[in-house]
């Protein structure tokens, strides 16, 4: 039968090939495999919209000061040394920068103080997908360039806060003879494109830049970084190889932020973590990052893994959040959101989704921090019947048929409804675990919870309107700024202020920890803090989550912090087998 | 063909205007969404307003919607109906479209096209060899199966149960069993991601990633075409000319091969159309399960991310998919059938 | 002989109808039946637990924490609340438009008189430039149809209604795109809760209802009694509802099983997906969803895999059991 062997000889020349692939054991690559969940999209500079477009980023290009893992401080990178810092009267601030006389770009010129500026004047550059920039950099107002010296420069603040001083020097620096060789931007001031108004008529030069800038590909865009991007298949993997010549190599003493030591970096973009895990023991990945718990304990277990791979476990600081809206007249009061604050089981929690790694916490402050963390106060526990206790006294009375589910009578007369609506990100189990366990405790108490899991994209938006009762989210922090303004404060509502919390006492306090220098001074306001947040119950922590890194065992050089990205992707190097304990 | 043609426009055009009624959701995704609340200095609203602003004209959201709409007339007060003339949102995208350009992403600002393209570099290989595989099978079962052997009943009741599973079980079956490191991890189920690429064993890769998916698809698309072809050829085995050829002392399988199988595949042929669009359709589940970045996976995630650009593009790839389907059923039906050629 | 061969064909159709029966009943008293755990309540405890262990979860529990078994039941409750209508609603739709469209084709008219007052009130509700004149419009037209209806005035205008090529087209334009990619886009467009699925889940399932209906209809309008019922004087409108739509719908008697089976395959699809149902809603697609993240919980994929392929056997059996048995011995 003609078609039956034409079938059978297809499959065994399928089967042969198969052989091929799969006895692909552990191999010796000479480049570090890491995975990454998803595809970064976009590695512009400017337009940085996830950690992994970061990651990317801070391999081809340098910033004058970058987060140093293995301390965890921010480093000097492009510069020589921490600014320093000069006070103008009340209100502005002034930031002196010297530029490394080592560093330059690809071709041989030197890094310049012009090229700072350059990139400034590129954040506020109509036509360009800066938005984000602008909003983080506009308390810069100018550049003052030093004539006598092309590599100093001064930053002129608006603003004395102690946090732009680390913010000042957080931007990947983009060269100014490739992007813009007639420096026609040179003849804007930066104050002036900040000021410049969207609708005002397009002008040829800025036009020009943009377009340039536009439409030249990721690979090409020039950085001083110690990688370029060899290669980037669309949600497949990206390849980065080390430059043979860069300029820190020549350095006698580089700092660690300056040290790049993998020939070639590969980031494959696997998105499930079960085959991603498959793969790590197979040998075809090097790196794992951001393993999931479960899996994380079943690879522990298994003793061909056990021998192969190294399990690194951290805390970091993302906390997983409840935000309350309080905006919405049943959750404006403290009592009410302390109550339902009751009704979640963050312990249980903890051990389900993490399976008993992470810590609970009393704030949105790691409780590895010592110098910061309130210790006196206690977790919120779980307890349903101090919830019912706590809603009765906030003047709420169980409706005569207990289906009904609460009431209480508002300012204006009309009755109030105890009915709650939950938002989180959609595809995260740990999300939807929460929720439904929230749901549980809250139909044990007789209140009616609806879940409704949203896109990413879609959930920003609507958590800026406000169309949300509770939010359920994890909140990424770091241990160097306590600039919680954008998160509480009354001014941002409508912003990063979701919740709509903000009240005269809560605003003062705020303000005077952003001010606040000494560190001394900064802990008590921080203590005073976590103690009226959790009096007042405008977001609750439920539990901080831990970094899980599983790797291979030759791998080196990884320093395995709880910052992001939680590894050293520059500082790995693979030890011959034969080393190896 | 037209009519399909124009079937795929108004539908496109269609989701069109009901997907520029979300705008607000384009905006928020062309910002970040983490919330970083340390290190970030407080934006004024102002500054908000202005960014947002800036973004709707870069993304050409500012325009009105389709040639007609309601708005605020400029004299009276009241809600009127305008005339917008061609500076509206639907006026250009058709303009772009009849171009070939489909936009650009939301998520990216990168083209559509070319991710189209590229995804579809994916998709067309793994349906195009399910297609391929199923006819095959499904051809050479129905014969074997139409001359009544001994294992016919159980071949049948086999095939009916695999038709009773959807597409997504018997995806997530394969990869439970043939990629889970705890039973038989023979196949890696993960993505495309090549680098050793050293001649066969780059090939060998690239094929046993896609064995478990294209399995899938044929197997989901078997049992249907052959049960059909098998119904067709049975019926045809007990009409005269098939007693005559038996009378004269050929086998059954020469029969069935030399005879009843031109006659049969005419009712098949309905079912061939069919399935074109149903592995661009199963394609979808196929590359979620198996993390394979096509076509079908572009539209899941663009359909869960909002990012209309994407989705109309691949509504209307999926529509050029049908249109040509119905073009190759008809070459079909006009080669299989002599009749049809006579027709006046 | 014949006794067996009567035995083999009903067997396959009792243990379909049984299990069918099983399926419905279950749905029927999910909400009391004693089980153990809501579906939805996550047993933070006895996470991914295996079958029999123990916190009196039989069947054990998905990665979420929940229990499998109830879940189960009241998946069971979700598919047939919201497939069976589904597909009525669907067979309804394509019955009325597939049989209007085989019935009168092309050659129906409307009084004119009527098109006016629905066009004039149309464009006077929304809104439209120059609504007084919209408005008067309507009047004439609303004059005449009271003319028409007293019988005073014969011989009024009707307008031409070319309804088998609406019909037929806008069923070919539904049809144009997969249903399950139709779907997707459309939940990107829409919220989608379960009312609003189900009205998804109509819209683009008439169209083969429809056109089994109007194929038939063609076929039955030529009969004799069709002609017979016409020259005694009958409204049109009348021997369509009466005489040749109940013989039109009889395609619809296979089509119906077939058509739940392939709703509830499209429903767990979606349900797997992440799309359509809020997610305390228990389904058995969504069960089968949440066996990816622990794929070493093959008690997660076995129940929910085993009823749904069960469910969607015993419809096809159903439906094909309708047929002329052509089965030799």
């Amino acid at each position: 039968m003609k078609p039956c062997f034409s079938v059978i000889l297809l499959f065994g020349t399928t089967l042969f090939l198969l052989f091929q692939g799969c006895t692909a054991r552990r191999t010796d690559s000479a480049s570090i495999r890491v995975r990454w969940a998803h595809d970064p999209e976009t590695i512009d500079p400017l337009q940085l919209t996830n950690q992994m477009a970061l990651d990317a980023a801070s391999l081809l290009h340098l910033s004058l000061m970058q987060i140093d893992l293995s301390t965890g401080e921010f480093a000097a990178a492009l510069v020589e040394g921490p600014p320093t810092t000069r006070l103008l009267g009340d209100s502005l601030m002034q930031l002196s920068y010297r530029l490394r006389p080592g560093a330059q770009w690809d071709g041989g010129l030197p890094v310049l103080a012009s090229d700072v500026a350059f990139t400034l004047r590129l954040m506020f550059c109509p036509g360009l997908p800066n938005e984000t920039p602008r909003l983080r950099f506009n308390f810069i107002r100018r550049l003052i360039p030093d004539p006598a010296d092309p590599r100093h420069f001064k930053l002129e603040c608006r603003g004395q806060s102690p946090e732009y001083v680390q913010a000042s020097g957080d931007f990947f620096i983009l060269s100014e003879a490739a992007l813009d060789p007639q420096h026609s931007l040179r003849r804007f001031s930066l104050a002036d494109l900040q000021a410049r108004p969207v609708s005002a008529t397009p002008d040829t030069a800025l036009e020009a830049v943009g377009r340039r800038y536009r439409n030249m590909p990721p690979d090409q865009l020039p950085g001083c970084g110690p990688y370029r991007l060899a290669a980037w298949e669309k949600d497949r993997y990206l390849t980065f190889r080390r430059k043979p010549r860069w300029w820190a190599d020549r350095l006698r003493a580089a700092p660690f932020v300056l040290r790049a030591r993998p020939v070639q970096l590969d980031f494959l973009i696997i998105p499930d973590a079960t085959t991603a895990s498959l793969a790590l023991q197979r040998g075809e990945l090097d790196v794992f990052p951001q393993v999931p718990a479960r899996e994380f304990a079943r690879l522990r277990t298994l003793p061909a893994a056990k021998a192969a791979l190294a399990f690194y476990s951290r805390a970091s600081y993302d906390v997983v959040t409840v935000a309350f809206n309080t905006r919405r007249p049943a959750l404006a009061d403290a009592l009410t959101r302390r109550a339902l604050s009751r009704c979640f089981d963050a312990a249980g929690l903890l051990q389900a989704t993490q399976l008993g790694e992470g810590q609970r916490s009393v704030g949105i402050i790691s409780p590895t921090d010592r110098r910061y963390y309130n210790d006196s106060l206690a977790p919120v526990p779980f307890d349903p019947a101090g919830a019912a206790a706590l809603l009765h006294q906030a003047g709420w009375q169980r409706a005569a048929d207990q289906s009904r589910g609460w009431f209480r009578p508002g300012p204006h007369g009309e009755r109030e409804a105890l009915q709650l609506r939950v938002r989180y990100r959609a595809n995260e189990s740990m999300f939807a675990t929460i929720a439904l366990q929230f749901q549980a405790a809250a139909a044990g108490l007789g209140i009616a919870v609806a879940l409704q899991p949203t896109e990413s994209g879609v959930l920003s938006e609507t958590l800026r309107q406000g169309d949300f009762d509770l939010c359920i989210r994890t909140l990424k922090g770091n241990p160097f700024m306590f600039n919680f303004m954008p998160l509480l404060h009354s001014h941002a509502v409508g912003a990063g202020n979701i919740t709509g919390f903000g009240t005269p006492a809560s605003d003062r306090l705020l303000e005077a920890m952003e001010a606040a220098n000494l560190p001394v001074h900064k802990a008590v306001l921080l203590r005073r803090f976590q103690a009226m947040m959790q009096t007042e119950a405008p977001m609750i922590p439920l539990f901080f989550l831990p970094t899980r890194i599983a790797a291979d065992r030759r791998l080196r050089g990884l320093h395995v912090s709880g910052l992001k990205p939680g590894y050293t992707a520059a500082g790995i190097e693979r030890l011959p087998t034969a080393s190896v304990p | 063909m037209v009519r399909t043609a124009l079937a795929v426009l108004v539908l496109a055009s269609g989701l069109f205007l009901l997907s520029r009624a979300d705008t607000d959701t384009a905006l928020r995704l062309a910002l970040p969404n983490a919330p970083d609340y340390g290190g970030r200095a407080s934006a004024s609203l102002a500054q908000e307003a202005a960014a947002q602003t800036a973004l709707r004209q870069r993304l050409g959201l500012h325009l009105p919607l389709f040639y007609i709409g309601r708005g605020v007339g400029p004299a009276s007060h009241a809600v009127r109906w305008q005339w917008h003339g061609t500076a509206n949102q639907y006026h250009l995208w058709a303009g772009r479209l009849l171009h070939g350009d489909l936009g650009t992403s939301f998520r990216t600002g990168a083209a559509v096209a070319p991710r189209l393209r590229a995804a579809l570099a994916i998709t067309l290989p793994l349906t195009g060899t399910a297609a391929v595989l199923a006819v095959v099978l499904a051809f050479a079962l129905a014969q074997r199966l139409a001359a009544r052997p001994r294992w016919h009943a159980a071949v049948r009741a086999a095939l009916a149960a695999v038709q009773a599973m959807p597409l997504f079980m018997v995806s997530l079956l394969l990869l439970l069993v043939f990629a889970n490191p705890e039973v038989l991890a023979w196949f890696p189920a993960y993505g495309l991601a090549q680098l050793t690429a050293t001649g066969a064993a780059a090939v060998g890769q690239y094929l046993a990633r896609l064995v478990l998916p294209i399995a899938a698809l044929t197997l989901t698309a078997l049992p249907e075409l052959t049960l059909q072809l098998e119904a067709a050829l049975a019926r045809e085995l007990r009409t005269d000319y098939a007693t005559t050829a038996r009378a004269k002392g050929l086998a059954e399988s020469a029969i069935i091969r030399h005879h009843a199988l031109r006659n049969a595949l005419l009712p098949t042929l309905t079912q061939l159309v069919e399935l074109l669009p149903a592995l661009v359709a199963g394609a979808v589940v196929v590359e979620v399960v198996f993390a394979l970045p096509g076509t079908g996976r572009l539209l899941a995630e663009a359909s869960a991310a909002r990012d209309y650009p994407v989705l109309l593009g691949g509504v209307l790839l999926v529509g050029a998919v049908r249109s040509f389907a119905l073009l190759l059923a008809d070459l079909l039906y006009f080669w299989a059938d002599p009749r049809i050629r006579w027709q006046p | 002989m014949a006794t067996l061969t009567r035995l083999w064909l009903r067997w396959p159709r009792g243990l379909a109808l049984g299990w069918l029966a099983v399926v419905v009943l279950v749905a029927a008293l999910a909400p009391y039946l004693p089980l153990p755990y809501a579906p939805a309540v996550p047993d933070l405890a006895c996470v991914a637990q295996p079958p029999l262990g123990p916190g009196a979860h039989w069947l054990g529990t998905n990665p979420q924490g929940q229990d499998v078994l109830s879940n189960l039941v009241f998946g069971a409750r979700t598919a047939v609340v919201l497939t069976v209508p589904a597909a009525v609603l669907a067979a309804l739709l394509g019955a009325v438009l597939g049989g209007a469209a085989g019935f009168w084709g092309n050659a129906g008219r409307v009084p004119a008189a009527g098109g006016l007052l629905a066009g004039g009130a149309a464009w006077w509700a929304l809104g439209g430039p120059a609504a007084g004149w919209a408005l008067a419009v309507a009047a004439v037209g609303a004059v005449g149809c009271v003319a028409a209806a007293r019988g005073h005035v014969r011989g009024l205008p009707t307008w031409p209604v070319p309804l088998d090529a609406v019909v037929v087209s806008t069923a070919a334009a539904v049809d144009t795109v997969p249903r399950l990619v139709l779907v997707v886009a459309l939940a990107a467009v829409a919220q989608v809760s379960l009312p609003g699925l189900l009205l998804v889940l109509v819209l683009t399932s008439w169209p083969h209802p429809a056109r089994l209906v109007r194929a038939q209809m063609l076929q039955v309008r030529a009969l004799p009694f069709v002609e017979a019922a016409r020259a005694a004087g009958l409204p049109a409108g009348r021997v369509w509802l009466r005489h040749a739509l109940p013989h039109a719908v009889q395609p619809l008697r296979t089509a119906l099983p077939l058509s739940i089976a392939g709703l509830l395959a499209l429903e767990s699809t979606l349900s797997f997906l992440g799309i359509g149902l809020p997610p305390d809603t228990a389904s058995w697609g969504r069960l089968l969803a949440s066996a990816r993240e622990a794929p070493s919980a093959w008690w997660v994929f076995l129940f929910p895999g085993a009823c749904l392929a069960l469910t969607v056997l015993s419809l096809s059996a159903l439906a094909s059991q309708n047929h002329a048995p052509t089965r030799k011995a």
